[in-house]
């Protein structure tokens, strides 16, 4: 291995979109619903189970701030950059996932709005490769942002020869 | 005749199929049937009745055999049925990754075979639809050398006469491995056999509940056995039952098992099965890298077990390309330097991943391992005092746990292709040949990158999808990956 010391990967160098936490806000919140009215109800109405109420509440307020914190943190670790010859992306939270991709293995690129992402102006890329566990995913562009990107790596991709498998 | 138009015309099943479906569907529609003859007999108009419920199934085979045709054009093979709704399924030939043949017992009497062809599509239903059920063995013979043959050379000079190319097939035909019988010690070893055997004795347990069979065997007697003795030799029965079966699974679909190289149409051929038999061929360019599996259980006994990591067969084909069963880790080893055709990776003393990587492992198995011990002790006051001796137990294996995945881990990069182990109770040596490394993946927990650490995963269109390089320092994990693909990851570095 040629001298390990040297050679450190940077992060990729653009930011997603600073509303893309709004739409990780609605999303993260949302999906805390459920789980919450559930346990409302099981112990409300439904006497299935006895919880204190305090407990109830700390459970809420734990909800409540995973919602509202752990947007912030992903926003602070999603980044992505594409240049001539490859993809690079950084998602996660808790977990940092850096994923990289070659434009010559490149082989759909998807441009996706959700319902939420929509309310926010939003859009998903999505860029596949013949390996099921290669898939490079941007969330959170702004939508121009993202038809641009869609345009340019079906544009480089192609121009690249392979048969990207 | 001119090969390019034999190979156009639309091209029937075997004609011996007629016999094969009618059986299959009565089989299929038994209950059907007999429901159907039993009515008839309590009803007026008897005979018809059992006409109908034997008549439906025959016209089926037989409709099956009139609408389902197949034709190789030059460039993509195709297959069509259906009576009232018509489908065309066609692969482009070069996506052909392998070819199977597979007789069950109806076939093998009437000397038939299925072909199925792997093109490595994601979607599995096409896939399954990709397969002739019920051509004559030499035709498929002559057939499967052509599709995995594709150089244009080769396509342009087929044959139309399939016999001559067989017989050329098997004329450089090397056999790299045949089983030895003595190696079943090893099925029992496997996870594999023991979720088979486990499988077939809770299908017994249930059939025996639902059936009401309780044994009618007077247990007062056996009272004054003690317990514990009872125990015990429940246990070795449950055992020795895991046992056979599994050795009835592994003879079930490995026996006659053998692995050959043609040069000819470079491939891998592959044929096991006791009842069923099975062929695989394997084109040799489509195999990006084998997999050593050394589950806990095979590795004590110094076994192993090898498969290839095929471009475009994912892992729910793994079936397709098992290169070497449950064996001795000598022959796992010769199998896989002759696949790979350089021994290194194979050989190769791997580089630990230091004590950072250790100190993870030990966390990771003993900090649940705590949890349960200190529960069972919190609890052992109120209880019972065995719960001590569960926590022992917990702890222990635990440690041992960690002791061995730590000794496990380990990574490589030699003669271009990337090898990485880990693991335990599945533990894996995984090769990969660095041009099929599609990207790289590179993940790290909150915890880890407070530690410097991070799982470096090779992705890839074969086998699992990927290769993981678990717990390896951040600087290193970036030079390996920029060593073994040059250039993809220059942009990115600083």
């Amino acid at each position: 291995m040629a001298e390990p010391d040297t050679v450190r990967l940077r992060a990729p160098s653009e930011r997603v979109s600073p509303k893309a936490r709004l739409m990780w806000m609605c999303t993260d919140l949302l999906r805390c619903v459920p789980p919450m009215v559930l346990l409302v109800l099981a112990t409300g109405p439904w006497h299935w189970f006895d919880l204190p109420t305090w407990s109830l509440v700390a459970i809420g307020v734990l909800f409540l701030a995973y919602g509202l914190l752990v947007p912030q943190w992903r926003y602070h670790v999603h980044r992505w950059e594409v240049t001539e010859t490859a993809v690079y992306t950084q998602t996660g939270w808790w977990a940092r996932e850096r994923r990289i991709a070659p434009m010559s293995r490149v082989q759909t690129v998807d441009h996706r709005e959700g319902a939420i992402a929509r309310l926010f102006g939003l859009a998903t890329v999505r860029v596949t490769t013949a390996s099921s566990a290669g898939a490079l995913t941007i969330e959170g562009l702004d939508q121009q942002r993202a038809l641009a990107i869609v345009e340019e790596l079906t544009r480089t991709a192609d121009s690249v020869p392979g048969d990207a498998t | 005749m001119d090969a390019f138009d034999s190979a156009l015309a639309w091209q029937r099943l075997d004609s011996r199929m007629l016999l094969v479906h009618p059986v299959r569907d009565l089989i299929r529609f038994l209950p059907a049937v007999i429901g159907l003859l039993l009515f008839g007999r309590s009803s007026d108009s008897g005979g018809w009745w059992g006409l109908i419920g034997i008549g439906i199934p025959i016209a089926l085979g037989l409709s099956r055999y009139l609408t389902t045709s197949y034709r190789i054009t030059s460039s993509r093979i195709e297959v069509r049925h259906g009576l009232l709704s018509k489908q065309v399924v066609s692969a482009p030939l070069d996506r052909v990754r392998t070819v199977d043949l597979t007789a069950s017992p109806i076939h093998r009497a009437l000397g038939l075979v299925t072909l199925r062809i792997g093109t490595g599509q994601s979607g599995g239903k096409s896939e399954e639809r990709l397969a002739l059920d019920g051509i004559a063995a030499p035709a498929a013979a002559s057939l499967r050398a052509r599709l995995l043959h594709l150089t244009p050379s080769a396509v342009t000079g087929a044959d139309a006469d399939g016999d001559t190319e067989a017989a050329a097939a098997v004329d450089d035909r090397r056999v790299v491995l045949t089983l030895d019988l003595r190696w079943v010690r090893f099925a029992p070893l496997t996870s594999a056999g023991i979720v088979i055997a486990g499988a077939a004795l809770g299908v017994v347990a249930q059939s025996i509940h639902t059936l009401e069979l309780t044994p009618s065997v007077d247990l007062s007697g056996l009272a004054h056995l003690g317990l514990a003795l009872l125990i015990v030799l429940g246990l070795a029965v449950v055992l020795v039952g895991i046992c056979v079966l599994a050795v009835i699974g592994y003879l079930l679909t490995n026996f006659g098992f053998q692995l050959s190289h043609t040069r000819s149409d470079r491939a891998w051929h592959l044929r096991r099965g006791l009842f069923t038999t099975r062929e695989t061929s394997l084109d040799d360019a489509r195999i990006s890298g084998v997999s050593i599996g050394e589950p806990l259980g095979l590795r004590l006994a110094g076994g192993a077990r090898l498969s290839a990591i095929v471009t475009g067969l994912d892992k729910k084909q793994q079936g397709s390309s098992v290169l070497v069963p449950p064996a001795p880790r000598g022959e796992v080893d010769r199998v896989a330097v002759e696949v790979l055709g350089t021994a290194r990776p194979v050989t190769t003393g791997l580089v630990g991943h230091g004590p950072r990587a250790r100190r993870r492992r030990w966390t990771r198995a003993m900090v649940p391992a705590a949890i349960v011990a200190t529960a069972a002790l919190v609890t052992s006051y109120a209880v019972s005092w065995a719960l001590v001796v569960i926590a022992a137990v917990v702890l222990a294996v635990g440690a041992v746990l960690a002791h061995d995945r730590w000794q496990g881990l380990g990574h490589a990069l030699v003669d271009r292709h990337l090898v990485a182990r880990s693991g335990s109770l599945d533990r894996r040596r995984e090769v990969l040949h660095t041009p099929s490394v599609i990207g790289w993946n590179l993940r790290a927990t909150w915890f880890q990158r407070r530690g410097g650490l991070t799982d470096l995963v090779a992705t890839t269109a074969g086998g699992r999808q990927h290769v993981r390089v678990l717990d390896l320092d951040e600087a290193a994990a970036t030079a390996l990956a920029a060593t073994a693909t040059p250039g993809l990851l220059g942009p990115f570095l600083e």
